[in-house]
C-alpha cells in the first residue's frame, strides 16, 4: 500500500491529466479570457445588487418597498443564474433563470393583491371596525 | 475560430451593458425617494439588465436550445414585468403609500375624487326623484 502511494499521488496531481485535458477541450478564441474575468466581476455586481435590495427590503418605509425590492432580488438572481451559465457554459441554467423569473412575477402578483385587499376592507368603515372588533376580541380570547 | 472571437466580442459588450443596467436599477431602487420612482428604476432596469445578459448568454453558447430558453425568458419577463409594476403601483396608490414632496401631480386621485363626486351627485338625484314621487 504504502510503495503504491507515490505512483497514486502523481495520478492525482494536475500535471498529469494536462495533455489529456488541453486535447478534449473546445478551441477557444482570444476574448475567452476577458469573457471569464468579466462574469467574475459580474457575480460580485450582481450580489452587490442583492444586497442594496436586501438594504431597502429591510428600511422600507411601505408594504410595496419591500415587495419591490424582492421582485428585483428575483431578477438579479435570475441574471446571477444566467452569468453562471456563460461562465460554465451549460444550457441546464437557464431552466433556472425561467424559474426563478416566473416565480418573482407570482410573488408580485400575489403581494400586490394583498395590498390593494387590504386597503379595500380598509376603506369599507363598516368593515374595518368589525375587523377591529374582531381583533379585540381575539385578543380578548387570548 | 474567427466567428467565436467576434461572437465573444459581442458578448461581453452585451454582458457590460446587462450588468450596467442590472446595477444602476439596484442603485435606483435604493437611492430614489418614493415607491413609484423606485417602480420605475426596477422594473425598465431589470428587464434591459436581464435582456442583455441572455444575449450574451445566447451569443457565447450559441446551441439552439440555449437561444430557444432565452427567447422564452424574453418573451416571459416583456409580458410579466409591466403586469407586476403597473399592479403593484396601483395597490400602493390605493393603499395610499406617500409620495415624494416635489411631485408634481396626482392624476389617478384627482379622477377617483371626480368620479366619487359624481356618484355623490347621482346619488343626490336618485334621492330627490325618490322623493318627489
Amino acid at each position: 500500500m504504502l510503495d503504491a502511494l507515490p505512483t497514486i499521488l502523481i495520478a492525482a496531481s494536475d500535471t498529469a491529466h494536462a495533455v489529456a485535458d488541453s486535447a478534449t477541450e473546445p478551441a477557444r478564441s482570444l476574448m475567452y479570457t476577458p469573457l471569464m474575468l468579466l462574469t467574475r466581476l459580474g457575480v460580485g455586481v450582481l450580489v452587490l445588487g442583492v444586497l442594496l435590495c436586501l438594504w431597502r427590503m429591510i428600511k422600507g418605509p411601505h408594504l410595496a418597498d419591500r415587495v419591490l425590492a424582492g421582485d428585483t432580488m428575483a431578477m438579479l438572481v435570475a441574471g446571477l443564474v444566467v452569468v453562471l451559465a456563460i461562465k460554465y457554459d451549460s444550457s441546464l441554467y437557464y431552466d433556472a433563470a425561467l424559474v426563478v423569473s416566473i416565480l418573482g412575477f407570482a410573488s408580485t402578483v400575489a403581494f400586490a393583491q394583498y395590498i390593494g385587499a387590504s386597503r379595500k376592507f380598509a376603506d369599507d368603515p363598516a368593515q374595518a371596525s368589525a375587523d377591529g372588533k374582531g381583533q379585540t376580541g381575539e385578543e380578548g380570547a387570548a | 475560430m474567427t466567428t467565436q472571437l467576434i461572437l465573444d466580442t459581442f458578448a461581453i459588450f452585451f454582458l457590460i451593458a446587462g450588468l450596467f443596467f442590472m446595477l444602476v436599477g439596484a442603485i435606483g431602487v435604493v437611492r430614489l425617494p418614493d415607491v413609484y420612482h423606485r417602480l420605475h428604476a426596477a422594473s425598465k432596469c431589470s428587464t434591459l439588465g436581464m435582456m442583455g445578459l441572455l444575449l450574451a448568454a445566447s451569443l457565447h453558447v450559441g446551441t439552439g436550445d440555449v437561444i430557444a430558453k432565452s427567447i422564452a425568458v424574453v418573451l416571459f419577463l416583456f409580458v410579466s414585468n409591466p403586469v407586476g409594476s403597473h399592479m403593484l403601483a396601483k395597490a400602493a396608490h390605493r393603499d395610499k403609500a406617500p409620495q415624494w414632496e416635489n411631485t408634481l401631480s396626482d392624476e389617478l386621485a384627482k379622477d377617483k375624487a371626480q368620479a366619487n363626486v359624481g356618484e355623490a351627485k347621482a346619488e343626490t338625484k336618485k334621492k330627490s326623484k325618490t322623493r318627489a314621487a
